[in-house]
């Protein structure tokens, strides 16, 4: 079968083997913890606003945050059980978040559902508020709102939905698990959304390092409209969003712009999974299949309740199996760290990775020789080194005029530089100060023009 | 001028905190060229210190008669007679000299440092500390010639002034006398200086914050 | 508990610069093995005397100006096995010293060091020794090697480039007179290989270079094809194109710009050997087009993801 990809690229391959063989033979199993903790920052955009308090009794499903406004998600209560408490917790970037604990009382009771039924024959136009009420977000890491991406500006057109099941990231195996085990509902979430868009063409894009997921994937959508399978070439990143576009479509998404100018929706597997579950059985997000590896005694494929905290989950695993260093959410290339194990899961938390001390010792940043091996790798074909020079001297303006802002903080020039400077997270601090100038400066514009008033 | 500088104070101004050549980097072109030998640097500085004191006492002289419109091509003329004299008096005096520095005797009359100090210092200040400033500039510029040319003799021939100092079974390093070595040389005095002289202005710094 | 933090990636590649230093290390030991062979212990001592000064020079350097000392990057090590290799085995010792503090100290460290240097420093200080001390760094100082012509003492011999005298095979394996590194093209070729296996160069410079050697021997020099190739084998073009043009440090980045980079040095190679007076001209070759190599880097354009509609547009 032939193989699409995108320019450029790497290949962290062995290790990625050695990553995701720990887990990727291993059946997912279900595993509810007895607390859970579940933060009201699921998304990108506002976070919900709790609307329980202490002592409230909670059934599965039931809404415990409330969504503020349209860039916004509600949040379902992940157990049934009482409300121990509604207070703040540290959140995974800066400042603290809302949260609400529910201690399980694991009588699964649920709220009373609302199915849409098949989802060949639900109305188009009951889909995308369907999804928002189900507090569905992008489950592949970035937790952008999944109803937003649906739901187009004046003009947009879309004539193609990707579904992303590349899973280029080392180490996990949950979407893999997800395709071999539920692969119909995959294809299930993703006619849900060609009905409701009005597309007729959907792609599930697969690395082709699962040949499993590829047959199983071919199994399920055969006789679903306008369903197709495209194997990918395996390469990191090839789920990158605008990667997974490029190698499907030829298309390129323009710089700055979103998916849809190139008249595109990429959906992960994981999100197409959530979607059919709520038009087929009414159910809102509250658990998701995370791949736990890494120095633990048991790495598995757990089917998590959303908010269940890291602690309980290793423990499940058998514990840490060595003095753990670090501990991060997602893979290696682009996982974020948390600052200790209580840090509960989030809807977009595909894997946790336990790091040993000597793995995430951080390393000593040496002369760059311009060996170009960052050139060579960077799958948007930037210069990493130059920028590097201009953020090293903290000249924004320069990085910028080196498209800084178009760089997707993949990471592979950083693996790939043999004298380990840090390039992907100078470039994050570049894109942050960049996007905060520029909203300060908007903001600023704003301000005078609502003086002149 | 309003502010009185010291006349000794003009003079060691060209010799060390501007020195034309290694602080203001100014004729570079007969230092790159003439300083194959210490003496031949020697006997550059020296013509162009008698032009330079000549030139700046003349025109500071004349510098409320010369109308602003015309001063450059005036400084010219002025500068242009001593260097006829320099060159005529050389050519009869010291013909060896004058062969090795060859063109960059007529050259002097679009030395930078001469029109420089010309029209930067002489053109408003009396005669007396114009000569002095002329004097202390030429005397920079003649030890900085001189160590060059000294160094690259060393180096490139194994003598100085001519004479052999590294002994006859020294190899000279005939790419220091060369274009390209006079470049090294330039570069690397003119790094060496500009360290010396931030490390004093560092101490002095250092000092005054002591004091005050 | 406490855990560490840090930004993405939590993975590197297990290649560091250390190791690539290594790499081009080892693959410089066949070249000097057969030079060692060949030119007997004077060359053993000239490789062992240049890399131990350079080395030398760079920690003392690096003690002086208090920063952090790093000759265990293997660079200077490289360095001066390099120019060792570029020296003919008669070499005086104080003539290798000088050539080795000059890479290091006026060539690299007066730059910046590792990684800001303009010029590859081993090919810099050739040139310094070439226009300094000719005598010991040309023909005249050549040497035929003398484990072929046992019981024969060294003596001098013209280089093929001025007296076609050798065949084709004593070209290749190195039995002619040269500096200790060039004259073996098949102990070159080995290190070439250990050098594209380990994906430490990539094919391109010294594929390019050589090639276009060749191709203008033929159009610009009007020799025969077996001429041209004697000229290509002869001299320093290969050790220069395998060793010296791919020097990251002095070389372009991007694959088109590599191409133009060695097809410029090959060019200039043959301009200087058919026109001008030298009769070798690998070393300016190879360090005017590391001149240029900013240059070169700065402005072929590269297409960059979601832009090439609005370079259109422009």
């Amino acid at each position: 079968m032939l193989t699409k990809t995108f320019k450029r690229g790497i290949h962290p391959l062995h290790n990625m083997h050695e990553g995701k063989g720990q887990t990727r033979d291993l059946k997912t199993r279900e595993y509810v913890s007895d607390t859970v903790v579940i933060s009201m920052a699921m998304n990108i955009g506002a976070p919900a606003k709790p609307c329980v308090k202490k002592g409230d009794h909670v059934d599965i499903g039931q809404v415990i945050g409330e969504a503020q406004g349209f860039m916004s998600v509600p949040v379902h209560a992940s157990v049934s059980g009482e409300v121990v408490a509604v207070d703040s917790i540290p959140s995974l970037g800066a400042g603290n978040v809302q949260a609400v604990t529910i201690k399980n009382d694991f009588a699964d009771t649920w709220v009373e559902l609302k199915p849409l039924g098949s989802v060949e024959k639900v109305d188009p136009s009951l889909v995308v508020p369907a999804i928002q009420a189900a507090g569905i977000t992008g489950m592949g890491g970035a937790s952008f709102p999944t109803h937003v991406k649906l739901t187009f500006q004046a003009g947009a057109t879309c004539d193609t939905i990707i579904v992303n099941g590349a899973e280029c990231e080392t180490h996990l195996t949950a979407d893999y698990r997800l395709m071999l085990e539920n692969s119909t509902r995959i294809v299930d979430g993703l006619r849900a959304v060609m009905r409701a868009l009005n597309v007729k063409k959907g792609v599930i894009g697969i690395e082709d390092n699962k040949p499993e997921a590829i047959t199983a994937m071919i199994n399920a959508s055969k006789g679903r409209e306008g369903v197709s399978i495209r194997p990918l070439k395996t390469k990191y990143p090839q789920g990158g969003e605008k990667q997974l576009i490029e190698a499907i479509t030829g298309r390129q998404v323009p710089s700055g712009g979103l998916p849809i100018a190139a008249h595109v929706v990429v959906l992960n597997v994981g999100t197409c999974a959530a979607i059919a579950d709520a038009i087929i059985d009414g159910k809102p997000l509250i658990s998701r299949i995370c791949t736990v590896t890494g120095c633990v005694r048991k790495p598995a494929n757990l089917l998590l309740r959303i908010g269940t905290i890291t602690e309980d989950v290793i423990g499940e695993c058998g514990g840490y199996s060595e003095t753990p260093g670090k501990v991060v959410f997602g893979g290696m290339m682009t996982g974020i760290c948390i600052p200790n194990d209580q840090m509960p899961i989030f809807k977009s938390t595909n894997g946790i990775v336990v790091l040993n001390e000597q793995q995430s010792r951080s390393k000593d940043e040496s002369p760059c020789i311009h060996c170009g091996r960052c050139v060579a790798a960077c799958p948007i074909g930037l210069n990493p080194y130059q920028i590097k020079v201009a953020a090293d001297k903290s000249d924004f303006a320069a990085a910028e005029k080196l498209h800084v802002m178009d760089c997707i903080l993949c990471g592979s020039c950083a693996y790939q530089c043999p004298s380990r400077r840090w390039l992907t997270p100078s470039f994050k601090y570049c894109k942050d100060h960049i996007t905060a100038e520029a909203k300060a400066k908007a903001a600023a514009a704003a301000a005078a023009k609502g003086g002149n008033k | 001028m309003s502010e009185k500088k010291s006349l000794g104070k003009v003079l060691f101004n060209g010799i060390i905190p501007e020195n034309p050549t290694f602080r203001l980097v100014l004729g570079t072109c007969p230092t790159l060229a003439v300083t194959t030998s210490a003496l031949n640097g020697l006997g550059m500085g020296a013509a162009a210190t008698f032009v330079l004191v000549c030139s700046n006492f003349a025109i500071s002289l004349l510098r409320k008669f010369i109308p602003d419109q015309v001063r450059i091509p005036a400084f010219i003329v002025v500068i242009c007679t001593f260097v006829t004299m320099v060159q005529l008096l050389m050519k009869a005096f010291l013909p060896s000299l004058d062969e090795s520095l060859g063109i960059f005797i007529p050259l002097i009359v679009v030395n930078c440092i001469i029109l420089a100090r010309a029209e930067a210092f002489a053109s408003k200040n009396p005669p007396i500390a114009s000569a002095c400033d002329g004097l202390g500039m030429g005397i920079g510029f003649t030890l900085a010639l001189t160590l060059m040319g000294a160094i690259r003799e060393l180096i490139g021939n194994g003598s100085v002034f001519g004479l052999n100092i590294l002994g006859s079974s020294y190899e000279p390093m005939l790419l220091i006398v060369l274009a390209s070595g006079g470049f090294l040389t330039f570069g690397l005095l003119l790094g060496v200086f500009n360290l010396i002289v931030k490390k004093i202005e560092r101490s002095r710094v250092a000092k005054e914050a002591k004091t005050a | 508990m406490s855990l560490r933090i840090s930004t993405a990636p939590h993975m590197h590649n297990p290649l560091t610069t250390q190791r690539l230093m290594q790499y081009v290390f080892i693959a410089l030991l066949p070249t000097a093995a057969w030079g060692v062979y060949a030119f007997g212990l004077k060359a053993l001592l000239v490789l062992i005397l240049s890399m131990a000064s350079a080395v030398l020079a760079e920690y003392l350097w690096q003690l002086i100006a208090k920063q952090p000392v790093r000759i265990k990057d293997f660079s200077a090590l490289v360095t001066g096995l390099i120019l060792g290799l570029n020296l003919p085995a008669t070499a005086p010792w104080w003539m290798v010293v000088v050539g080795s503090v000059f890479a290091v100290i006026v060539v690299k460290q007066l730059f910046g060091g590792l990684g800001d240097n303009f010029l590859n420093p081993a090919m810099a200080a050739r040139a310094v020794l070439l226009a300094s001390w000719p005598v010991h760094m040309t023909s005249s100082a050549f040497v035929s090697p003398t484990f072929f012509k046992a019981g024969v003492d060294a003596v001098s011999a013209a280089t093929p480039l001025s007296a076609k005298s050798a065949t084709l095979m004593e070209l290749f394996l190195g039995q002619i007179p040269g500096t200790i590194g060039e004259v073996s093209k098949a102990a070159i070729l080995l290190g070439f290989l250990f050098l594209l296996i380990t994906g430490t160069i990539s094919w391109r410079i010294p594929v390019v270079m050589t090639g276009s050697v060749f191709l203008f021997s033929l159009l610009i020099g009007g020799m025969t094809p077996e001429a041209a190739l004697m000229a290509t084998l002869s001299g320093g073009v290969l050790f220069g194109a395998v060793f010296m043009a791919t020097d990251y440090v002095t070389s372009p980045i991007t694959p088109l710009a590599q191409v133009f980079y060695a097809c410029m040095i090959g060019l200039i190679i043959v301009l200087i050997r058919t026109f001008g007076s030298y009769p070798e001209g690998v070393t300016y070759g190879i360090l005017l087009m590391n001149i240029a190599t900013p240059l070169i880097d700065r402005f072929l354009p590269r297409k960059i993801y979601g832009h090439q509609k609005e370079a259109k547009k422009a």
